[in-house]
């Protein structure tokens, strides 16, 4: 049998096709492939450098891209996998932040560019049929037209797709009201590691009929299944909406303004924290003029009618200045609101000229802790002597701790790593979770059984052997894998 | 491939995606190979000899319009369109170049005279290609099947162009010099002479750039650094010679070339950098010239009429994108032509052109092309204006195959009827 696979390249890329899996793509496959696929099966080496990486900046090479524009060919691709072993990894536009897309193994990257339609849009019903390749703001757009609303606005929503999103369960800025992904997500059909086509779920408001498959898909990394097809759930579109910037002077008193915006009874769409770290970021970047002695900035919006946006506008303002706002400012138009928010889209751009790599977490922790929290990434800045950049969703406390280094001294990589396993363990001993809306893919996997605890692991693995008993489907995410965490 | 300064540029990029979003050239392909961020990785691949087939690489690399939309969304200020310059330049001293590029960037596009030649003779043989397209914009030909793709139309070539159609001594000295560029002197000569006379309405005296070389443009995007730096320098000694008051570009992408991609080749510390400063600080694209010389003021009303909104502009990518000299066209056009101006459906839509990228596909090129005089004729223009050779090269092409009643022009060519308007 002829080998394929470059495996000295893969291993340069840190794979480590000889061991655990022992998957190498052999000719016979690829021929298989080829029949299935034609020209849009891909073993170029440049395109597949092109499938090698993700936002996480690593890159692990696969040995071939497929694009395949229907559930059959997806179905028939993992029947294949089965029949010669290989790994299949599903790709939306490759923008996770955890490593979920990344062939750490090889094999072949199924990229769902290519199944890209809204199927359609059912406005008495309220949802949306749609395949995995649909970029979620294409959704979000589409929807709108018709007066109605898919919330779920990761940052990257411009760019990444919805059976990405689905497989990460992403969340977003207004998850504090409307929830996350898995909150909008009804009915799945995907293919299971056996090649099976399994449909989940329901085109209804509710639905109690067996096991809930559909939140077992969702987040799973692709570990599970691939989805080909969701159901997914939309909202009558909220007539308007109200900005408002406060200032503080510290995290304290930002943080106590969120629980008394919560406790006033009012739950904003959005509401983001930055510390000083983040504001000194943008400041030195892209000025935003503020008070003298600002410390910590809270943006908040409020959706609805316009009778009752500027009647909990105003209870907003009166919680932030309760607790010490230096100035609040307001606005109602769509000018004077991207204003305002300039402020909160200025950090991750101005976050590269810090410095070039990032260790980019989503630690949620309890609400009422969020000051603690930040007090202990100031204290750990200074501590292990690396930059620390926080800002993130305090509505929900979660939030993006950014390790900010050159990538280039070893030293200070060493700091960097132990500070994210110090910012982990504090996360969980505040009772809360390592991550928010990333997902675990590689970058979390060694702090995974530290959260769920062994049982939970088992357990997991347990599933994992049910919907895909070959390990097939994204090989070596979730479960630690050295040769995957090493990258 | 090995440089420092590739390492420092392409070290920029996140690979967050954004890029995927504006790529002109994403839709056509739906892969990540087609966008910026797939090609940086194959240039950082190129360079650490993880991928060391240079031609792979290389003609992954072509397979882009450089319309610059990544760059301009990209949130990390990556400098993609210089990347791929590099890019592609240190590949090509790899892989070489093809001989007719060869032949066309070393020899002939550096010489106004061999131009020339290369004109008569294209013309002459145009005589003998069979079908005949009469458009709005003038003649086109069929271009023979399996000779440069599929229902490829090519306009035809004058017997002479524009700075030839000069009398000697005619603009040959003048406050303001014209830099009419090889398209709108061999082609299209009615536009440089349109550009000649209504910058000359200003009232200063107007020389007609004369011994230009090509802007280089097309030899740079082709990796032919050398070429490219030879138009380049020749120009700018030439152009520093004369000490003109301003440069007046009809073509966006001529003015590119001198206003920035003439650093990469002229840069900091070169012996001539003082040189292709002074030239830059004086280019200026046609529609802000015509601006602030008050060539429009005292015209009288354009006469309103039933071609109300008829008039649309097309954003050349580098005019209107990078250089960001889209408002100065568009009041260019509502003070000489009025109410028959208006924005065009899909005006920055990028044509498809891309020089070279035409040449190398055409048929993806034609698609972009297409979608882009569909759309705007769909919103009700009847006449696309813009201000970049390529664009009308490309719109004249499209509007042939696909609605030849569609008029392409330059916006000079509206400049000039509204100035010199039969009573």
């Amino acid at each position: 049998m002829v080998v394929i696979a470059d495996d000295s390249r893969r291993r340069r890329h840190g794979g480590r096709p000889d061991a655990w899996y022992n998957f190498t793509m052999h000719a016979d496959a690829l021929t298989a492939l080829g029949n299935l696929f034609g020209d849009r099966l891909r073993t170029s080496l440049e395109t597949r450098i092109c499938y090698s990486f993700d936002a996480t900046g690593k890159q692990f090479l696969p040995d071939a891209v497929v694009y395949p524009v229907n559930a059959e060919e997806v179905r028939r691709t993992v029947l294949l996998a089965n029949l010669h072993r290989f790994p299949v990894v599903p790709r939306g536009a490759g923008t996770g932040f955890s490593g979920g897309s990344l062939p750490v193994h090889g094999g072949v990257v199924l990229s769902t560019e290519r199944m890209d339609r809204i199927v359609s849009i059912d406005t008495e019903n309220l949802y949306a049929i749609v395949e995995p390749g649909v970029v979620t703001e294409t959704l979000k757009l589409e929807a709108r037209k018709l007066g109605l609303f898919y919330p779920p606005d990761p940052a990257s929503l411009k760019f990444s797709t919805l059976g990405g999103n689905i497989a990460e369960c992403a969340g977003g800025m207004c998850a504090v009201k409307y929830g996350v992904t898995r909150d909008y997500v009804l009915g799945l059909e995907a293919v299971l590691g056996t090649g099976e086509l399994l449909r989940t779920g329901v085109a209804t408001a509710k639905g109690v009929v067996g096991y809930d498959l559909t939140r077992m898909l969702v987040g799973s990394e692709g570990t599970l299944g691939i989805v080909t097809r969701a159901t997914l759930r939309l909202l009558p579109h909220p007539e308007t909406a109200v900005t408002l910037l406060a200032f503080f002077a510290g995290n304290r008193d930002a943080s106590d303004a969120v629980n008394a915006v919560v406790a006033a009874r009012v739950t904003p769409s959005a509401m983001e924290i930055m510390d000083r770290t983040a504001i000194d970021c943008v400041q030195a970047v892209a000025p935003v003029p503020m008070p003298g002695g600002t410390g910590c900035a809270l943006l908040l919006e409020v959706d609805g009618t316009s009778d009752s946006t500027a009647r909990e506008a105003g209870r907003v303002e009166e919680a932030c200045r309760a607790h010490g706002a230096l100035e609040v400012r307001r606005a109602s138009d769509e000018r004077g609101r991207d204003e305002l928010w300039k402020l909160r889209r200025s950090i991750s751009p101005a976050l590269r000229r810090v410095a070039p790599v990032k260790l980019n977490e989503d630690i949620v922790v309890p609400r009422s802790r969020l000051a603690d929290m930040f007090d202990f990434l100031s204290g750990l800045s200074d501590r292990s002597k690396v930059r620390i950049v926080n800002f993130g969703h305090a509505g929900d406390g979660n939030i993006h701790v950014n390790i900010m280094i050159s990538g280039t001294d070893a030293d200070e990589t060493r700091r960097a790593e132990e500070a994210v396993g110090e910012v982990f363990r504090k996360t969980v001993e505040m009772g809360g979770t390592i991550s928010g809306e990333h997902g675990v893919g590689i970058s979390k996997a060694p702090f995974l059984e530290m959260e769920v605890g062994p049982l939970g692991v088992a357990v997991m693995k347990r599933l994992k052997e049910c919907f895909d008993p070959n390990g097939i489907l994204n090989p070596g995410k979730i479960f630690l894998d050295e040769a995957a965490v090493r990258g | 491939m090995r440089d420092a300064d590739l390492k420092a540029l392409t070290g920029l990029c996140g690979k967050c995606g954004t890029c995927r979003t504006v790529c002109t050239l994403y839709p056509e392909r739906k892969a990540e190979i087609a966008v910026a961020r797939g090609k940086i990785a194959l240039i950082d691949a190129a360079m650490s000899g993880e991928d060391g087939d240079a031609e792979g690489v290389q003609d992954a690399l072509t397979d882009c319009l450089l319309c610059g939309r990544c760059e301009r969304a990209c949130p990390n200020q990556v400098l993609f369109e210089e990347i791929m310059m590099k890019g592609r330049a240190d590949l090509a001293e790899e892989v070489g170049i093809p001989a007719w590029k060869r032949v066309l960037f070393g020899k002939v596009m550096p010489s106004p005279a061999a131009m020339g030649i290369a004109r008569k003779a294209a013309a002459a043989g145009q005589r003998l290609l069979p079908g005949k397209i009469p458009t709005a914009s003038g003649l086109h030909y069929r271009f023979p099947e399996g000779l440069g793709g599929e229902g490829r139309t090519v306009p035809k070539l004058p017997a002479k162009g524009f700075i030839e159609s000069l009398g000697k001594g005619e603009a040959a000295t003048g406050e303001v010099m014209l830099f009419v560029g090889c398209v709108f002197d061999h082609v299209f000569p009615e536009v440089g002479r349109a550009a000649y006379e209504t910058v000359k309405a200003s009232g200063k005296s107007v020389a007609v750039f004369r011994d230009a070389a090509c802007c280089g443009l097309p030899a740079m995007v082709s990796g032919d650094r050398r070429s490219a730096t030879e138009c380049a320098e020749a120009n700018v000694r030439r152009l520093r010679d004369v000490e003109p008051g301003g440069i007046v570009f009809p073509c966006g992408s001529c003015l590119l070339m001198f206003k920035r991609n003439v650093f990469s080749l002229i840069p900091k510390g070169a012996p001539m950098y003082d040189a292709a400063v002074f030239v830059a600080n004086r280019a200026v694209d046609y529609a802000s010239f015509i601006l602030t010389s008050g060539v429009l003021d005292g015209l009288p009303e354009p006469p309103e009429g039933e071609r109300v909104g008829e008039i649309g502009y097309h954003d050349p990518c580098h005019l209107s994108g990078t250089l960001g000299k889209g408002p100065e066209a568009r009041e260019v056009l509502s003070r000489a032509v009025g109410p028959a101006f208006a924005e065009m459906a899909g005006a920055d839509l990028c044509c498809g052109y891309g020089g070279t990228f035409n040449v190398r596909d055409y048929p993806t090129s034609a698609r972009i092309g297409e979608n882009k005089v569909t759309t705007a004729a769909r919103g009700g223009t009847k006449v696309i204006s813009t201000a970049c050779s390529g664009c009308v090269l490309q719109m004249r092409d499209m509007v042939a195959r696909t609605d030849p009643s569609l008029r392409v022009v330059h916006i000079a060519e509206l400049v000039h009827q509204a100035l010199f308007r039969k009573e």
